[in-house]
């Protein structure tokens, strides 16, 4: 399938592993500081070598999906998780293992920000910095991919995964239909692999995106995916000149097949009621798998987007009627979906310096109803099936990647704080950007 | 009173420099209900507000965060009138005070935002709602944004909500120099800038920094550098300067001319709206709020300001301001600024989540603003992640410390810390009961007070305040009460 890793072999993961990897500095912080670069490619982040067999020991382990296992064991192998064992003790761990000591604390998988630019963005306002838009005219720009655009030095990248972000969907914008979506581990400063996946969705937009006119919109969207079929089917007579004139160019409809074959989803922004029952029409007549984002108004027409099986990730903090789409927002948005079995998935959508913020949105969405767990997964595993990338990400489960957080108190708590970011099996280290300059003043200010 | 209000009094003119230098002495402690019938030429004058606040109540047994340092673990609070008469432990309430038991619940201050553009900016986003910027020149000292709030902004509520019991409300940030801020107290069901106005807060007068002012009118005729962007707010304080000469001058002339001294009357000077304001800057009856990111330009702000005899009041959103806090601090300059929004623009790329707390401590002031509808609506949350920050690389920030960002530091940069910000004797009885601790992801205000009247009780839809864009959507829901 399109959508799952092509790239890079498991040995490739380990010498990886081996790169990024960086002992733990809560259970032995002098060797947290003990880098030797020599060991990693210029540029990379500051490396030690690390057991790739790793125990994340006794902490109350949600898995994702909704289960709790308390005082539990993630055992981790290269890049991967190999089991999660209950009534494990600090003594079974093999010597040559490395351990994290969780007990007393929280393990999630790492969340996972879903509708991001990470990677194609460092700062919004200059356009010198922005990749995520393909910056033509043409409505229909699918077949861009922007995965080959992603900097795995920016800074936002260790900046939102210090904070227990671990991977992201990345998704172009601009247009009706953006672009490709890809699926990224957020591994700062490593360039071959940072791209998980380069195409795991095509994104798009409703609402007054074609013509000015919601209609037009839609109706536009339903002759592109009409034009897709047909260029589908009659590839040869397009070849040959003998095909009326299409509605987009060929590489962009020629990028819609995978979502007409249900392989990937088309992820659509759409907040006005009308706009979301006419993306439930369109995903039912051409039988595609549709993920709703945005959705302000959602919690209206609940019953039919749970029938239809669609997944709706929302930002709870979103309540204002910012436009006349959206004057239906509430608070209980994500509660009332999901008790009308709507899976529900939360972001921070249009901020990706702040993606880390999703804990605090899902925290938002728990206090106004959605229950704690359900929130959790909405963050985490949600995400990763809504993107058609469950196999891999989302969840603590033998043989997906290892991304988790050892978290020091509820996760959804602002008092609460990652002790702990393990992305590929591997712990991140300590710094971002920002901390580098916290402490430059903090110093200055202490030595005052 | 200043040379300049008592100038523009003399001219017979209903300025409103004047009038909020006088409102400041008259209405310290005041509920508006109270006031006297305004003087309907003195737009800042308070009109009375149709709900009226003022009321007496105990609030009891609650954990009481007063944000001076105090707290009790089970204390009372006294409003009588719309004033704190007394916090405390054990107090009875007088005869014919309602009695709220806040067992298990927290009282803090009313919130206070430094930095809303609510009302003029209203919601939805639409171009008729765009009421912030009159971006037509660079120097705009005559707006004010009480000309342009709407108080019918369906966001407004959601502040009550979110625990905030006033604002103040700024003009944009495309000018150097935007015109005036207005403060508001979030009284219910108002009409009019002047209804809400904050009884006694100075206007603010809105200054800005770096590349908004150079984006706007680099094609514009200028702005289009920091350099010129520096010069022309030199040019404004020189402008305002000499008005202020000519205006003293003339008083002088006129003194002479009551005392004998002259046969003619001097001319009266030409009143200049926008030059009244920078005036009123340079005699410090109007507050500096200024919009700036980088820790060079606060420095060079600083140092103008100090060149034309002003303190800047707070810088705004300031995102480099822990690189300068000792120099903040030894200004008396607040900075008013987001728990952790950054790298939108380049002048907002080195935020850091730990910048209140590098503020605190070197002993300057932090406030944590919104700049938004939504942050208004957790401020609480947001004063949390700041102060959490802190604690995690060791700066010692107490729950009350971090109350302070949002409550009594805000009313410092509005001045209107005298009346408002705290739990005190005196002050007005601007309250809010939280379920539980407010720097809880999971804390909600369930009662909102403004002056000893509930304006807010999140258990009781009728005492919710609405506006009237919010009415007439949910048909089904309007007839289902008509029925009842």
């Amino acid at each position: 399938m399109s959508h799952t890793r092509t790239h890079t072999s498991r040995r490739g993961l380990r010498l990886l592993t081996l790169a990024i990897a960086c002992l733990t500095a809560s259970t032995s912080p002098s060797r947290a500081d003990a880098g030797d670069r020599s060991e990693a490619p210029a540029g990379d982040t500051k490396t030690k070598a690390a057991a790739t067999h790793v125990f994340v020991v006794g902490g109350m382990v949600h898995l994702g999906d909704g289960r709790i296992v308390p005082n539990a064991t993630v055992e981790i192998e290269g890049t991967k998780v190999v089991a999660v064992h209950e009534a494990y003790t600090l003594a079974n761990v093999p010597s040559d293992a490395h351990t994290i000591d969780a007990t007393g604390k929280i393990v999630t998988p790492g969340l996972i920000g879903a509708d991001t630019s990470l990677g194609l963005l460092e700062i919004e306002m200059e356009a010198s910095t922005r990749d995520h838009s393909r910056g033509d005219d043409s409505l229909v720009r699918a077949g861009y991919r922007p995965s080959t655009a992603i900097n795995a030095d920016s800074s936002l990248l260790q900046i939102q995964a210090l904070e227990g972000i671990t991977s992201a969907a990345v998704a172009p914008s601009g247009g009706l239909l953006s672009g490709q979506v890809a699926w990224i581990d957020l591994l700062q400063g490593a360039h071959k692999d940072i791209v998980f996946a380069p195409s795991v969705a095509v994104d798009g937009r409703l609402g007054q995106t074609a013509a000015g006119s919601r209609a037009a919109t839609i109706s536009t969207l339903r002759r592109i995916l009409q034009d897709a079929r047909v260029l589908r089917s009659r590839a040869s007579a397009y070849e040959r000149r003998q095909l009326r004139d299409l509605a987009a160019d060929a590489a962009d409809l020629e990028a819609l097949f995978p979502v007409l074959d249900g392989k990937i989803p088309l992820t659509l922004t759409a907040n006005r009621t009308s706009d979301l029952l006419a993306a439930l029409e369109l995903a039912k007549e051409f039988d595609l798998r549709l993920v709703l984002l945005g959705g302000a108004e959602a919690w209206r027409v609940r019953a039919e987007i749970a029938r239809a099986g669609v997944t709706v990730i929302v930002q709870p903090s979103s309540n204002l009627p910012r436009d006349f789409d959206s004057l239906g927002s509430r608070l209980e948005n994500a509660a009332l979906l999901h008790e009308a079995g709507v899976k529900v998935g939360i972001a921070v959508l249009g901020d990706p310096h702040n993606v880390r913020n999703a804990r605090q949105e899902a925290g938002i969405a728990a206090s106004y109803g959605l229950p704690r767990e359900a929130a959790i997964s909405a963050v985490t595993h949600v995400i990763a099936a809504a993107y058609g990338m469950d196999q891999s990400h989302g969840s603590l489960e033998a043989g997906k990647i290892a991304n988790l957080v050892v978290w020091s108190g509820d996760p959804l708590e602002l008092s609460s704080w990652p002790e702990a970011v393990i992305i590929r099996g591997a712990q991140i280290p300590r710094v971002s950007r920002q901390s580098q300059l916290r402490d430059r003043y903090l110093r200055r200010l202490r030595t005052r | 009173m200043t040379t300049t209000a008592r100038i523009v009094r003399t001219l017979g003119l209903a300025a409103t420099v004047a009038s909020s230098a006088c409102a400041h002495t008259r209405s310290q402690t005041t509920a508006p209900s109270e006031q006297a019938l305004p003087d309907p030429g003195d737009s800042s004058t308070p009109l009375r507000p149709p709900v009226r606040v003022g009321a007496s109540v105990l609030v009891k047994s609650a954990r009481v965060m007063t944000a001076t340092g105090l707290t009790l673990d089970e204390g009372d609070v006294l409003i009588v009138d719309g004033v704190i008469q007394e916090v405390g432990e054990n107090l009875t309430a007088p005869e014919g005070v309602a009695v709220v038991d806040a067992r298990g619940k927290t009282v803090t201050p009313g919130l206070i935002d430094t930095h809303s553009h609510m009302g003029v900016y209203a919601s939805p986003g639409l171009r008729a709602h765009s009421d912030g910027n009159e971006a037509v020149a660079p120097t705009t000292p005559y707006a004010r944004a009480q000309d342009g709030y709407w108080p019918q902004d369906p966001q407004i509520p959601w502040a009550v909500a979110g625990g905030v019991t006033s604002a103040q409300i700024l003009p944009g940030s495309a000018n150097l120099i935007g015109g005036r801020s207005t403060v508001v107290k979030f009284y219910p069901h108002v009409r009019s800038a002047a209804e809400a106005h904050f009884p006694g807060a100075p206007d603010g007068m809105k200054m800005a920094c770096g590349e908004n002012p150079k984006r706007v009118y680099g094609d514009k005729g200028g702005p289009q550098t920091r350099m010129g962007n520096v010069a022309g707010h030199r040019r404004a304080f020189e402008d305002g300067k000499n008005y202020l000469r000519a205006l003293r001058r003339y008083e002088e002339e006129l003194d002479k001319y009551t005392r004998g001294e002259r046969d003619e009357a001097p001319d009266p000077v030409d009143r200049d709206l926008g030059l009244e304001t920078i005036a009123g800057v340079i005699e410090g009856d109007i507050f500096v709020h200024n919009h700036c990111y980088r820790a060079d330009e606060m420095l060079i702000m600083m140092s103008l300001a100090k060149e034309y005899g002003f303190t800047i009041r707070s810088f705004h959103h300031a995102v480099e301001a822990y690189k300068i806090a000792p120099e903040l601090a030894a200004a008396g300059t607040a900075a008013s600024i987001w728990a952790d929004w950054w790298g939108f623009k380049a002048e907002a790329f080195d935020g850091i989540r730990e910048n209140a707390a590098l503020l605190f401590l070197a002993g300057a002031r932090p406030i944590i603003h919104s700049d938004s509808a939504i942050g208004i609506q957790r401020l609480n949350q947001e004063a949390a992640k700041a102060m959490y920050a802190g604690r995690r690389i060791g700066v010692e920030i107490s729950d009350d410390d971090a109350l302070r960002w949002i409550t009594s530091n805000a009313a410092w940069a509005l001045g209107v810390d005298e009346v408002a910000g705290t739990l005190s004797p005196g002050k007005m009885g601007d309250l809010v009961i939280w379920n539980t601790n407010p720097f809880s992801v999971y804390a909600k205000a369930e009662q909102v007070f403004i002056e000893g009247t509930l304006v807010y009780d999140r258990d009781d839809p009728a005492t919710q305040p609405t506006t009237d864009f919010s009415v007439g959507w949910d048909l089904k829901a309007a007839q289902g009460a008509n029925d009842q």
